[in-house]
């Protein structure tokens, strides 16, 4: 033999201990995952198999079922105001010639800062009494309104916070794109007699476009697993508004009555939803829009 | 060729085996840094039992480091009198056992009762000291599960088992899992200062609560402080609620099943509350508010009164949390209410918070829980207590230790106790953990207006039926 590393034989045996280890930290705790969400176990006492009915009991409680509708504002939020606000800002700092730099790390800093910190921070800014926000509208003389208090305004807070940390990413991303672009595409566009803003709709965009599907894909992920936000600012309160999957599969699996079993459930579903809403977008909207370029 | 091959091979099982031995002396160098400076390990719980007796042989061994591992929650401006002496009693019990070191673990009490306490449970490595509570979702379900320590045996030896008020929620068939290290009452904080403002009197009824609560409206502020971020802390007020509506025995009844949530007087017990909430009794925004954020309110004088457990009257005692209020502050149990059955003078009162063991404990590390109990369960510590942070004691004092008590507040929450017939629990510690979950979840409905006491109640009784219904 004369190429020892063509003998499948040594791959085997340099790869069993990357695989062991896969196995043990992956694989394992997934299908044992898989085991648990059948079961009712509590963490301490023997547990019983149950068959589907976390599944059900997770789809009959009306709290879930908001979180689900809660997950899909996220994403319908990130999709609809996130993204046309990040193009538009991307816009924006790539056609100033100074200090770019300064607005690029500026928009950046909220998406490396601790989430816990941003909870605290925006905590503070929604503060009913002596908080910034209401200050601003007191001086307009609205009254007091109890952000993180009141359930119709809980959501939106949160979303906004959410938004104000991960928008200066997508927007760094973004920029690179159209950073990107061809200079004389733009040249041959000002012969031509565009003015900004058709240059902007008529070739930016347009070129960026592969770019803007994989930041709507990131978003869906992204909004079917939030839950750091939710757990800092409200818990997921108050009274389950701002509930979100997985903040519900955190209060059910541990805290008061732990149900570890009915927690995994939870996970699986989280996954078979954000596998099936990412699949869904790939094999329509993501397909039409990413053409060759990735 | 062959060779090449061979020497492949070789080199795997070096690699392999040199990874493997850095797993190894990994662990044994974290174990020497958890044990301390000297470096010798000591031998790990779990791998114990018959190494421990080896070590604890010679007396030259007897020095070895050792660590024992202890959470608390005293962690806060709040709670600094508490943790003084538990530093004291640490500090005692190291200087008593050669080599040990106890490792301090502080940590939020929600937050290790409800998250970290019970994940370490289920994985069966909790620490060997921990701040643990009485009743059935806590102390009664790990004992269960054969996680707690029967101390039985060692407060009989200390000669101390006997000595207390009340173990009944860390008593599992005869056998004791654990210490409360005090008692609590839940009643109401007033502001004497603004009562007097207002020429308000301390109310006997509960008309006249209510008159003094809406004295106070009527001047822009709030009666009753609150934050109900965290369920359990409106629930104070409820479980004392029905405790006057149904009567005392109704906190022990629900899982017995003598007592029904739906029942009309339970129901009217959570009506009470919903119509002060309607009333705009409580702070607004009251549920995006933590506990810390209800004292606060009190002591900055934006409400009147604070329905709270007897743990807070340290605080009142001390201007740098209580600033002007310091002092100034009294102490009334929930008035009789019309129509309420059973005895209407007993109040809350709580054996539940203190001292749960490891049930893996190695020979050393148990002699360092004895030491521990010897020097934090006696009337030193209990009076301690008493008088520097106000906690009411779990232990039976003299009469002469009871005098030394200075604190107006405390004791007038001292007479308070002697004054009532008689201390119902609060439900959380009596009824299943499924049931108290859906209280707390009910209790923030009805706070935001999504739901009626009735619906409340009906809610509830249907989880307790189911829960009475599979033990």
């Amino acid at each position: 033999m004369k190429h020892p590393m063509r003998n499948p034989w040594i791959y085997t045996l340099f790869t069993v201990p990357t695989l062991l280890l896969y196995g043990m930290f992956f694989l394992w705790p997934m299908l044992s995952s898989a085991y648990y969400a059948f079961t009712d176990w509590n963490g301490l006492e023997n547990y019983r198999y149950v068959g589907w009915s976390n599944f059900a009991a997770a789809f009959g409680d009306p709290d879930f079922r908001r979180a689900i509708v809660n997950n899909l504002i996220f994403i319908g939020f990130s999709i609809f105001v996130q993204i046309p606000l990040i193009v538009l800002f991307a816009l924006l700092i790539a056609s100033v010639r100074r200090l770019r730099g300064f607005y690029k790390t500026t928009v950046f800093v909220p998406s490396i800062v601790s989430t816990s910190v941003i909870g605290i921070l925006w905590g503070f800014i929604y503060e009913p009494e002596v908080g910034p926000l209401n200050r601003l509208l007191a001086l307009f003389g609205a009254g007091p309104v109890y952000w993180l208090a009141e359930p119709k305004w809980a959501l939106p807070a949160v979303l906004i916070a959410n938004a104000w940390q991960w928008m200066g990413f997508y927007i760094v991303l973004v920029l690179a794109a159209i950073l990107a672009i061809p200079r004389e595409l733009h040249e041959a566009a000002v012969v031509d007699g565009a003015n900004g803003w058709q240059r902007a709709l008529n070739i930016t965009v347009p070129l960026i476009m592969p770019l803007i599907s994989v930041v709507v894909m990131l978003s869906i992920a992204g909004g079917m697993r939030v839950v750091d936000i939710v757990l800092v600012m409200t818990k997921g309160g108050p009274v389950g508004a701002t509930e979100v999957m997985a903040s519900y599969m955190v209060n059910e699996a541990m805290g008061i009555n732990p149900n570890y079993g009915f927690g995994t459930a939870i996970a699986l579903i989280i996954f078979a939803f954000a596998l099936l809403l990412t699949s869904l977008y790939q094999l329509t909207f993501g397909r039409r829009t990413e053409g060759g370029y990735f | 060729m062959r060779k090449r091959l061979g020497i492949a091979v070789l080199i795997l099982l070096v690699a392999l085996s040199a990874s493997l031995a850095a797993c190894g002396s990994g662990n044994k160098e974290t174990a020497n840094a958890v044990t301390g400076d000297a470096g010798g390990a000591s031998p790990s719980a779990s791998a114990s039992s018959g190494t421990g007796s080896e070590a604890g042989g010679t007396d030259e061994t007897k020095a070895e480091p050792f660590t024992v591992s202890l959470r608390h929650i005293q962690i806060g401006e709040a709670q600094k009198f508490r943790k003084a002496i538990l530093d004291d009693v640490v500090r005692k019990t190291e200087e008593e056992i050669p080599g040990l070191k106890f490792e301090l673990d502080g940590v939020e009490d929600q937050v290790n009762r409800f998250t970290k306490l019970p994940a370490e449970m289920a994985a069966g490595n909790p620490p060997k000291i921990f701040d643990l509570f009485g009743g059935a979702g806590d102390a009664l379900k790990y004992a269960k599960a054969g996680r707690l320590l029967d101390v039985t045996p060692i407060i009989e030896e200390l000669g101390i088992a006997d000595k207390f008020l009340n173990l009944s929620q860390f008593t599992l068939d005869g056998r004791v899992y654990g210490l409360p290290i005090g008692g609590s009452t839940e009643g109401f904080f007033y502001n004497i200062p603004m009562f007097e403002k207002y020429g308000i009197k301390v109310p006997t009824t509960l008309e006249e609560l209510e008159a003094a609560a809406e004295t106070l409206k009527q001047n822009g502020i709030t009666p009753f402080a609150m934050g109900s971020k965290g369920a359990w802390v409106p629930l104070m007020m409820v479980n004392t609620l029905i405790g006057r509506y149904a009567g005392p025995e109704a906190i022990d009844g629900f899982p017995a099943g003598t007592h029904a949530w739906n029942s009309p007087e339970v129901t009217a017990a959570f009506a009470k509350y919903e119509e002060w909430v309607k009333k705009g009794y409580f702070t607004k925004g009251e549920l995006g508010l933590e506990y810390a954020d209800m004292l606060n309110q009190f002591v900055t004088g934006k409400a009147g009164m604070m329905f709270d457990g007897s743990w807070r009257a340290s605080v009142f005692k001390d201007p740098s949390q209580a600033g002007e209020l310091t002092g100034q502050v009294g102490f009334f149990p929930m008035p009789p209410v019309p129509g309420g059955k059973g005895d209407q003078t007993f109040v809350n009162g709580n054996y539940s918070n203190g001292y749960g063991f490891s049930a893996d404990l190695n020979e050393r590390e148990l002699t360092a829980v004895k030491a521990f109990i010897k020097n934090m369960y006696n009337e030193e510590m209990q009076l301690r207590g008493l008088l520097e942070d106000g906690v009411l004691p779990s232990m039976k004092l003299s009469g002469d230790a009871l005098g030394k008590v200075e604190d107006p507040l405390v004791k007038q929450i001292m007479e308070t106790m002697r004054q009532a017939g008689g201390a119902f629990s609060h439900f959380d510690s009596t009824v299943h953990s499924e049931v108290y979950k859906e209280s707390e979840a009910q209790i923030q409905k009805l706070i935001a207006g999504r739901a009626t006491a009735a619906e409340v109640t009906e809610a509830l009784q249907k989880i307790q039926e189911t829960a009475n219904a599979n033990p």
